[in-house]
């Protein structure tokens, strides 16, 4: 690696239900980025994104279409999918290409559109995301998924339904400081257990909803960054890990092993240790995930993740906030767009944009996505300069 | 070189048919792995013995659904199962007809594969 790499602009739609079409989602995000950058279409030398039911909304090889439409039909284009990570995965090649020195300018973008399917369409298109053979063919939704790691983590570890909760709640506070967060509403433990099953032992609060939404970055080299003089953020850490597809393949399915081994390389990358990051921004698509997250992240010790949140840990004025954005929880789950959702939040907050949610006097970040239940994940960890 | 389709997934489901997990047996360093893997994942060779057992074992987790996936909407309530493939190091899953709370289904419950349904898969019964 040559070039030390940046974030030159972030911009986002609103998480939630979109009238739009998937392409001018994604335009929308595109527009916000460009001019958050201070830099003209013409300047983009790549784009890369990320996107998983393109499909649903009667649209494939969605990056040529984009780039097209940003008047830009020469500059190539990448179309990546890693199921729920897809954002993150997208962003580390995007990251690694300006690193090696391939770009000096170019557009990271995630985009889904998934809403109009409806719940029982939706529950299908994500269960694909499964080892369907084993899993979603064998009857599997996502939230069965995390229901089982959930079930396994309660009677492996000391801990309960009612500490979930406390994930929930506090994901909602912060997103009801979020403007572009899905679901602002604030909640309560009871709230939260008393809200119907969906699959045994999680309740609706315990999930996330299913969202629209597109997020895009300008990722670029330190020199053109300088160049802008817009403000920007490095990117000092990046880590790719693997799981095996299926739960059933892992030995301990309280851990998720992509997450530890992304983490273990960001880190090892960046010089530092857990306890230098000042806030996080982590694949909580379920509650049980946010939990096993800052664990397998080596901001807790194993098992002790839902005492965390419940002693408030993890809040904004915590130990260590988490998802001072909302969280996928509560901000929403567009997923191909989350992981670079992530990036913006991060950037929105060392660039003094983030209101009342900002985390005070943070200056290290790590944003965290996982495809599927863990199966692929990366870890990014940000300096604000 | 001679042109022959893999199939894992088909002799794996003609294993299931019977109640039985098929397992690959690597002849190179012994790991036992489900039959749907093609490469042995501790020394890559692709050199194994089959094994059939018994489709018995011991529910590790499981969760009960209340949104099930399309084609899985005319069952009535189910479990989808993770479960130890007894006498084995390995771990399977299926879905279990009939499991209406947890408390139906505690870990640590013994389970028998009954079969290979083509619309829902790996069939599985609870044991008394």
């Amino acid at each position: 690696m040559t070039n030390s790499v940046c974030v030159l602009g972030a911009g986002s739609t609103r998480y939630g239900k979109l009238n739009e079409s998937i392409i001018e989602i994604a335009l929308n995000a595109a527009k916000g980025a460009i001019d958050s950058a201070g830099i003209t279409p013409k300047e983009i030398q790549a784009g890369y994104i990320s996107n998983v039911f393109g499909v649903a909304d009667k649209q494939v090889h969605m990056a040529p279409v984009l780039m097209s439409n940003l008047g830009i039909p020469n500059v190539p284009g990448l179309t990546i999918e890693s199921a729920c990570g897809s954002g993150s995965v997208m962003f580390r090649e995007a990251y690694a290409n300006v690193a090696a020195g391939f770009y000096d300018c170019l557009l990271a973008l995630g985009v889904e559109k998934v809403t109009h399917t409806g719940t029982t369409q939706s529950t299908t298109l994500f269960s694909y995301c499964s080892d369907f053979f084993y899993e979603g063919g064998n009857g599997a939704s996502f939230p069965g998924l995390f229901a089982s790691i959930a079930r396994a983590y309660l009677t492996t570890h000391k801990a309960t339904e009612e500490d979930l909760a406390y994930v929930a709640v506090k994901n909602h506070d912060n997103g009801l400081l979020n403007p572009k967060a899905h679901i602002r509403k604030k909640i309560t433990v009871e709230d939260v257990m008393n809200s119907p099953v969906v699959a045994s032992p999680l309740k609706v609060f315990d999930c996330c909803p299913f969202s629209d939404g597109a997020s895009a970055v300008i990722l670029c080299t330190e020199e053109f960054a300088k160049r802008s003089g817009k403000p920007y953020m490095k990117v000092i850490g990046s880590g790719r890990g693997a799981s095996p597809a299926a739960v059933q393949g892992r030995a301990d399915i309280t851990t998720i092993p992509s997450t530890v081994a992304a983490a273990n390389q960001a880190y090892k990358m960046a010089g530092l240790r857990p306890e230098d990051i000042d806030f996080a921004e982590v694949h909580d698509c379920f509650t049980i995930a946010e939990v096993i997250d800052v664990e397998d992240l080596g901001f807790f010790k194993k098992g002790t993740g839902a005492q965390a949140a419940r002693e408030g840990a993890t809040r904004r004025d915590g130990r260590i906030p988490i998802n001072p954005s909302g969280g996928l929880k509560s901000k929403g789950h567009p997923i191909g767009a989350t992981g670079i959702g992530q990036v913006v939040e991060v950037f929105e907050q060392f660039t003094g944009a983030a209101g009342d949610r900002t985390v005070k006097d943070a200056e290290i970040a790590l944003t965290h996505n996982f495809g599927a239940t863990g199966a692929s994940a990366a870890v990014h960890i940000f300096q604000k300069v | 070189m001679k042109d022959e389709s893999i199939q894992t997934q088909n002799k794996f489901i003609d294993s299931a048919i019977k109640g039985k997990i098929l397992v690959n047996k690597c002849r190179n360093c012994g790991q036992l792995m489900l039959e749907t893997v093609y490469y042995c994942p501790v020394c890559s060779k692709s050199d194994f013995e089959l094994v059939e057992f018994d489709g018995v074992g011991t529910v590790v987790t499981h969760t009960i659904q209340a949104v099930a996936p399309e084609g899985f909407e005319d069952l009535d309530s189910y479990a989808w199962v993770v479960f130890s493939v007894d006498n084995t190091p390995i771990r399977a899953s299926g879905f279990l007809p009939g499991i209406k709370v947890p408390a139906d289904l505690p870990i640590g419950s013994k389970v028998k594969v009954t079969g290979y349904d083509k619309k829902h898969g790996l069939s599985l019964q609870k044991l008394p």
